[in-house]
């Protein structure tokens, strides 16, 4: 059983007597430890897909079946569950709770853990170790650059430990040179175990993946995989396509 | 557990807007402040009126029956005559009556020598004086014997004494009521002139019978004093010696009763009646504050959740369930709330501090105001915080971060 399996996934938002069908009957699988990227122009579904996948919203029809729970059947309180330990979230506009210092951003889903561990504060410290932040745990996002700010929010995604990274636009407020570092970040990430799903418009942090969705109009376009990471090909379609 | 941590959040959360509550404190604080002076002063002015009323002879064990029908102080019959010793003596005979002191009362003018006033007499039995607690400064009080041979003697309050003897010795001397002569054995204790102007110490007693026979010539009382055995029996002796007196006195089932009760409570009714008035009207309007700071606590909140819309998105998005949100904006209403009591109990108690420091008004503390802010703070905080909260708990987490 995969990790991730979407079948006929529909979407529709109803506003002022409108609708307005964002996705148009996705399916797809993800295996555990796979490294997704979804890319595809503005309007194409791509935050709508993540917000289902990351459960912050549900289909209008179709199913999705998150480590083999059904998502459409849980509760609101079994929904915060799984956001709370399979999910990692991680956004373009960073989302940290303002004046309040770095380590107390990553430790915040702790708070809302079934069991909060003795050693919460020690764990927010070795994440943001990890993300090599160990020596501003203290400081306030207004007192951090973008990047940091984006690592503190990988710190955060990676706390309870979760099946699946789910990164919306994640270099989109960087410049290159932090947007380089927080994608070796997510590719170490990849290599130790972790489940990561990129979101993106940009082909260059797509091409981190190992499979490359392509969505538009609110279905999928392409869905290749690649045996090697495509960055290191030729060309951006990649050779190593299957 | 997961309260306490939803209790943190909310704390984090207010120290993170010190603006908005310091505004929402603010409304509590002016209203449970204002609520605490106003009890305070209430119990002041209640502690002031008993003991204005201990001053003029009322324990709380103690009332008085006076003939005539009427309300307290005023009679609406003149000169009744149906209260007799007859009836004294069958209160007397109650098991729940300690003392019954049979009074007349009349008001002469006294003269010794070329100095003369118009004092209170009191013809009364010599229990007067421990049912009255009263202490003498000099001499001595009369006695049974003195009762027995209707002796012209004569206990003169402070006032009188020193109208009629300038700083003269009065004991031994002797003085005229009307025509007959009475000597001064003893000399009442001064209490002062009460606030209301009224004199207690203007007076004068003499022995019952020597006012029966000898002064005013008339067998009828003017009153009797009754001491229950214990304050909790007051209720049921007055109901006792009504039935008793009616029965004595004739009165048939429909007629009003010819005589009238006078008790520290009916005092105290007669004397707050106004205050109290005053007293509904400040609580009025304090609790209308209170309820305005309860407004402005809710409209705050609601403005400060579309200001954190994000943030509430944020914690949902990484496990907070709808009511870790409920949770924590109740949390951030009811301690903002209970923030503005305490603050409003200790500016209320300033406030009392200042009004008796001046000698403005009289205040008394007691546990009640802070009782008061505490329910109060807790409801109000509860009541105008619930549909913030609810209405935080119910964004949705994709529309809250797009």
């Amino acid at each position: 059983m995969s990790l991730i399996e979407m079948r006929s996934i529909t979407k529709v938002y109803r506003n002022s007597g409108f609708e307005t069908e964002v996705l148009k009957g996705i399916s797809l699988d993800i295996e555990e430890g796979e490294y997704v990227s979804i890319i595809g122009p503005s309007g194409a579904g791509k935050s709508t897909l993540m917000a289902i996948m990351g459960c912050l919203s549900l289909p209008t029809a179709g199913t999705y079946t998150l480590d083999g729970e059904e998502v459409e059947q849980m509760s609101d309180r079994r929904l915060s569950r799984v956001r709370n330990e399979k999910i990692g979230f991680v956004f373009q506009a960073f989302h940290l709770l303002k004046g309040v210092s770095a380590i107390d951003n990553v430790m915040m889903p702790l708070m809302y853990s079934e069991n909060v561990p003795k050693d919460a504060a020690g764990r927010a410290r070795a994440a943001l170790t990890r993300v090599g932040l160990g020596h501003r745990i203290q400081h306030t996002p207004g007192q951090l650059s973008g990047g940091e700010q984006q690592r503190v929010t990988i710190a955060r995604a990676l706390i309870t430990q979760p099946r699946i990274i789910l990164a919306d636009e994640p270099t989109g407020n960087l410049d290159s040179k932090n947007g380089a570092e927080i994608m070796a970040a997510f590719d170490l990430l990849n290599a130790e175990g972790a489940t990561i799903i990129l979101i993106t418009h940009e082909q260059e942090v797509a091409m981190h993946a190992r499979r490359i969705i392509t969505l538009k109009d609110g279905q999928i376009e392409t869905d290749r995989r690649y045996e090697n990471l495509p960055q290191s090909e030729a060309g951006p379609a990649g050779a190593g396509a299957k | 557990m997961r309260i306490f941590r939803n209790l943190r959040q909310a704390l984090r959360g207010l120290g993170q807007s010190k603006g908005n509550t310091f505004l929402m404190t603010l409304g509590i604080l002016i209203g449970i402040g204002s609520l605490t002076v106003i009890v305070a002063i209430g119990e002041g002015t209640k502690a002031k009126v008993l003991e204005r009323i201990a001053n003029m002879g009322f324990g709380p064990e103690s009332f008085s029956v006076i003939a005539g029908s009427g309300r307290l102080f005023f009679a609406r019959t003149e000169n009744p005559t149906s209260m007799t010793l007859q009836d004294a003596d069958d209160i007397r005979a109650m098991p729940t009556v300690r003392i019954v002191v049979p009074r007349q009362r009349v008001s002469i003018k006294a003269v010794y020598r070329a100095n003369f006033t118009e004092t209170r007499v009191y013809g009364a039995t010599p229990d007067w004086e421990e049912a009255r607690g009263w202490v003498l400064s000099d001499g001595e009080f009369f006695g049974d014997e003195d009762m027995e041979r209707k002796r012209r003697v004569i206990v003169l309050g402070a006032t009188p004494a020193k109208k009629l003897f300038e700083g003269e010795d009065p004991i031994g001397k002797k003085i005229r009521l009307g025509q007959v002569s009475f000597e001064v054995i003893g000399l009442l204790e001064e209490k002062g002139l009460t606030e209301s102007g009224y004199d207690p110490d203007d007076r004068a007693l003499i022995p019952l019978t020597t006012s029966m026979s000898r002064l005013l010539h008339q067998t009828h009382l003017d009153s009797i004093k009754v001491v229950a055995v214990s304050p909790e029996k007051v209720g049921e002796v007055m109901e006792a010696v009504r039935q008793l007196l009616r029965r004595n006195h004739n009165l048939s089932p429909l007629a009003e009763d010819d005589f009238r009760f006078i008790t520290p409570e009916g005092i105290m009714q007669w004397v707050t009646q106004s205050e109290q008035a005053l007293n509904r009207m400040l609580i009025l309007v304090s609790t209308v504050s209170l309820l305005v700071g309860g407004i402005v606590i809710m409209n705050i909140l609601l403005v400060s959740i579309r200001e954190r819309v994000r943030e509430i998105g944020i914690r949902r998005c990484f496990g907070a369930r709808r009511s870790d949100i409920t949770q924590q904006f109740l949390f951030e209403s009811v301690f903002v709330s209970l923030l503005g009591g305490v603050f409003g109990v200790v500016f209320g108690l300033g406030v009392c501090f200042l009004l008796e420091r001046f000698d403005l008004l009289p205040t008394r503390v007691t546990w009640e105001p802070f009782a008061l802010a505490f329910a109060f703070s807790s409801v109000i905080g509860l009541v105008f915080g619930i549909q913030p909260a609810r209405q935080a708990a119910r964004l949705s987490p994709e529309e809250t971060l797009r």
